[in-house]
Parts: C-alpha cells; structure tokens; sequence
C-alpha cells in the first residue's frame, strides 16, 4: 500500500471525461494495482479512482493509469507532502456474521414466539420465484408466510406480496398471510405492509438466541 | 535446497499438514507449509496456533534446506500432479516444482517470524488407528455444531487405566464408545476435551496407521495439549477450556421394553417415510407386538407410513424422533442389528448394537437421543 499526500489534478477520459482541479488530496496506490483518489470528507468513496487490473506509468510529475478498455486517469502532481509505501500482508477478511440467516433458524425453531400454538411447516419454502423464508400454521391452523430481514423496508413488503399472490393460487395453501419480520422495520415499510395486509414483526436476536426452543432435552 | 519425492508420498504428507492450515491468520506466515529437507527426509509442518500437524516423508535430499511455501497452493498444486516423481528445488527466491512435463513456480513466504511448534506431549498409550477411527467417528457425529456452547463441540475422553471412554452431546443426543487401549503407565487417570472436528478429521486421516500414540500435557502445566502420532505424523490440539457435562447418571440402568430390528431395513424405512416432511418435524414411531410403525406428516400436508416387522418385548410404546439424530445413530453402529430400549415414551432411549437378532447387546457402544413432543 502506497500512501502519497499531494497537490494534483487529475483527468479522467474514457467513458466520459471528468476533471478535478488542482487541490490536495490523498492518493492510494494498491497492491493489486488500483489507484484511488480521495479528498478530506463528502463521501467514504474515492473521488475518482481505476480498478484493477491497470498500470501505472509515472513521469516526474504525472501519473498515468490505464486500464484494457483504454480508460485513462492523468494525475498531475504539483507538490508532493508525504510519500509512504507499507506491506499490509493478505488481509483475512470481513467477517459478517449471516443475521438473516440465523434470524431464520432461530425462529424456525421457535414459532411459539409469534404466537401460541404456531407450528412450523418448512424453511425455505419453494415457489416459482424463490424461496420463501417460512411457512408456518397459526393457532387455527391456516398458513402464514413469513419474510425474515435484518431491516424492513419497502423491497421486502413488495417481495412478500409477490411470494403471497402465487401461494394464493394454491387451494392447498389459501388463504396465505403474510409477516414481514426484522431487527427494524422503515416506517414506509410500515405503511405499505398495513395497506398490503402484512403484519410487522420485530425480531430481537439476542432474546430470540436465549429464548428456549422447547424442544425436550436430555439435560 | 533441492530434493526428489513420490508424488502419493508428497500427497500423503501434504494433506496430513494441511489440516492445521489458518484459514484467517492473524499474520500471513500461518497460511504456509513449512518445508525442510535434510539426510533422505522431507519434514512438513503448519499451524494455525491451536492445532499443528507434522509429517515426515522420505525423499531423495541432494541439498537440504527449509522454505515456507503458500500451503492451499502447494495443495492444490500436489493433488493435480501425474503420478511421477516430483522435483523440487529453490531457484533464489522461488521454489520450482517438476513433475513429468509439468512445472510450477512459487513465491516463498518469509519464513522469519514463523512460530515454533508445540512438542508431542509424552506419551501415555497406544490404540490401533483403526479402532480409533471407528470410535471417534461413532461419538463425534453426537457432539454439538453450535458454538455457543464451546464445550458441547468437543469430544470428552477419560482414560483410566486400560479403558478409554469417548463422549459427546449436543444435549439432544449423547454418544458414548468404550475401548481399551494399551497404557504406558499402569495407574494412568486422565480426561481431555478436544474440538470434534479436529479429532474427527486426525482419526480418520490415522485410520490406516497400525498404532496411534497419544501424548498427554500433564496435568497442572501452563498448556492442555494432546498429541496424536503414527507412521511419520504428528497432530497436536490445544483443549478445550470448560467443564464437560456429567454424563454417565443420563444413561438408563432398566428399560420397559426392547426392539431389535435389522439396521439397514430400519434405515431404509425412515429415510423413505421422513421424505414428506422437514428433516427436522418428529417422526413418529409405535412399537407394539412384532411390529415397528413409522408415521410422518400430520393433518393436511403430506404423510407417510410403513410398517416393518420386529423382535419386541415389553410394554407397546409410542415414541416420536428427530429423523436426522435417529438416522446419525443407526449409521454409526458397527452391528448389522440395533437393539433400541425405552423406559418410557418421553424419557431418552438408547440404541446399542447386535451382532445377530437373538444375540446379546454390545454395550462398548451406546446412543442416547431424547424423543421430540408432537401433538397427538
């Protein structure tokens, strides 16, 4: 990783042309060959950067980056502040935990929680547009869909409608409700889910962790 | 450094290490193979600073030397290799691998700050690989996946003189072998803890080894390790912390009734009626006179029944399990029959091998699994 602190202007041509005036900025120059341009703030992105794969030819005072499609980055250097290089080593990773997933685990293991008497039919439900997440039977015994997000918001209200109207065509299964369940819901969401029909439900992962899933053990 | 191997040897000795291979390193020299060649042998080692592996291959050594090398690479390299000899030798700061019309080039790591590796503790017996690899395979299917409970993903060993006993549960189910093995020292008492997964994988890589040594970190010393070692590898694992259920009050000393039934024809049917549920929804299980009923699926969803005929004695029972846990049980019983006793329809029952129908049941083996509720 090089880091270099400089005056510059840089030139974009390419797929359209985009210029940055002479100011200071911070460039970053990768180990796998990517150049990235950042200033002090407005955004966590670059303000113009080159992907790799790409090389880098520098004159004195201009760099020039190319890439295969012929895209062309011209940094003009005026004064250079600081010019550092370090070896990072491989980087091990982002480690997510998968929330959505274990969020349908652990209810699925637990329908009690949504109400009394609530029994599970399948995880992961097949439909001819995916999977839905759960399928489950309330105290009445009729069938509830039930969509799992880590955040509610309006994709998720409209992905489960399209799941409820093809789970309605199937006497088998209708009539089919449906719950959006997230750590939170928008309150958009909210509004379009109520219209929908769609019930709400808030998943607290923490609590649903230490809930006992009641299935009978040894110990 | 530069030397000739055969390329199953290099296989067998590369797989053995790779094993302990970082898969997230907190520094980038645990992602390699350590590579030494000296006097007609390859030493191979890696380490993830809780388990390290080990493996000496005989090689053709024209100069020795050690070099660090990318592990999954030299892995992945290894197992496409035709089946000739193998030429390896370092060209300043690159290792050359020959093999047939075949050639690889790769960067060496450096090998500077690469940790040192823990010793084989002393040992304190021996068990043929064999019967090791069976009985660690019978208990590890039992024990726990959810590391929450980081106790519950190992498998427990006591070892008191002659007799080893391997346990784990994942508090649903509980698997326990007995076997003996040959002590080193006559009054040995000990018990180790150590992660199903690691244990698993050693014991069936030593399957075909005549003796496996197990090495002990005596008690009371700053680290818990236990070593494994046979033909040329070594394996050591760091415990793990925590207390260890007590187990041994959980198996029933009576039961009501018994069942023996032929294994794979209990197998057969269970996979066959659980396929119209969830692998995870009870299937439900009624023993009476001479005959097993299975039953899956309730209300108006799909169901499944079949009976099969038995060896029954005892009150008639209705029992209902998880078809997974059920199956996992039938499957890691060595017998051709399972002998399954009840004490009572919510209490856990426990499967147990027979040679033949009418014979007596092996108790070296038990499998211990809690029945699921269903509504009736």
């Amino acid at each position: 990783m090089r880091v270099v602190i400089a005056r510059c202007t840089v030139e974009y041509s390419g797929r359209l042309s985009a210029r940055l005036e002479e100011a200071t900025r911070l460039l970053m120059v990768k180990a796998d060959g990517s150049v990235l341009i950042h200033s002090d703030g407005g955004s966590y992105k670059p303000l113009n950067w080159m992907s790799p794969p790409c090389t880098l030819r520098e004159d004195e005072a201009t760099w020039e980056v190319t890439n295969k499609a012929g895209e062309r980055l011209l940094i003009t250097l005026h004064e250079i502040f600081s010019d550092h290089a370090h070896e990072l080593g491989i980087d091990p990773g982002l480690v997510k935990d998968g929330v959505e997933a274990q969020l349908q685990l652990l209810l699925s293991e637990r329908p009690q929680v949504i109400g009394d008497g609530w029994t599970l039919v399948r995880r992961e439900h097949m439909t001819a547009i995916g999977p839905v997440d759960l399928l489950v039977r309330d105290a009445n015994g009729r069938h509830v869909a039930i969509e799992i997000k880590r955040r509610g918001e309006i994709d998720g209200v409209e992905q489960l409608t399209r799941y409820l109207d093809l789970l309605n065509r199937d006497p088998q299964l209708a009539p089919v409700r449906g719950i959006l369940a997230a750590q939170e819901i928008k309150p958009q969401a909210r509004v379009l889910a109520a219209d929908r029909g769609i019930d709400c439900l808030i998943l607290d992962y923490d609590a649903l962790k230490g809930i006992d899933d009641g299935r009978p053990r040894l110990f | 450094m530069r030397f000739t191997v055969e390329r199953d040897l290099l296989a067998d000795g590369v797989g053995w290490v790779a094993r302990s291979l970082s898969t997230r390193p907190i520094t980038p020299v645990l992602l390699g193979i350590l590579i030494r060649a000296e006097s007609a042998q390859l030493h191979l080692s890696a380490f993830d600073l809780e388990v390290s592996g080990r493996s000496q291959v005989e090689a053709d050594v024209s100069e020795g030397g050690t070099v660090l090398v990318s592990g999954r690479l030299l892995v992945e390299i290894v197992r496409s290799l035709p089946n000739k000899p193998v030429e390896v030798r370092l060209d300043g700061s690159k290792v050359s691998v020959i093999c047939g019309s075949a050639r690889f080039t790769l960067p060496i790591l450096t090998a500077g700050d690469y940790p040192t590796l823990p010793e084989m503790p002393a040992a304190a017996g021996s068990i043929a690989g064999d019967l090791f690899a069976t009985a660690v395979s019978q208990v590890a299917v039992a024990a726990g996946r959810d590391d929450s409970l980081p106790v519950l993903t190992g498998v427990h060993v006591d070892i008191e003189k002659d007799r080893m006993t391997l346990a784990a549960t994942d508090r649903y189910r509980l698997a326990v072998r007995e076997v003996l093995w040959t002590n080193d020292r006559p009054d040995i008492a000990a018990s180790a803890l150590i992660r199903a997964r690691t244990l698993f994988d050693a014991a069936k890589a030593l399957h075909g080894t005549k003796t496996v040594t197990i090495g002990l970190s005596p008690t009371g010393g700053t680290e818990h390790l236990i070593g494994f070692a046979g033909e040329g590898r070594i394996m050591t694992s760091r415990m793990l912390d925590g207390t260890f259920p007590p187990y041994r009050h959980l198996l029933p000393s009576e039961s009501s009734s018994v069942a023996v039934v032929e294994v794979a024809t209990l197998m057969d049917a269970v996979r066959r009626v659980s396929v119209v549920t969830d692998k995870t929804v009870p299937l439900r299980l009624s023993f009476s006179g001479d005959a097993l009923r299975l039953e899956a699926g309730t209300g108006e969803d799909a169901q499944a029944t079949e009976e099969i005929s038995i060896n029954f004695e005892g009150d008639p029972i209705n029992i209902a399990f998880n078809p997974t846990y059920l199956t996992d049980g039938l499957n890691a019983l060595e017998e051709s029959y399972v002998q399954l006793a009840f004490t009572a329809s919510g209490k856990p029952a426990v499967l147990s091998g027979r040679t033949e129908k009418e014979s007596g049941a092996e108790n070296s083996y038990r499998y211990l699994l809690m029945p699921m509720r269903y509504p009736n």
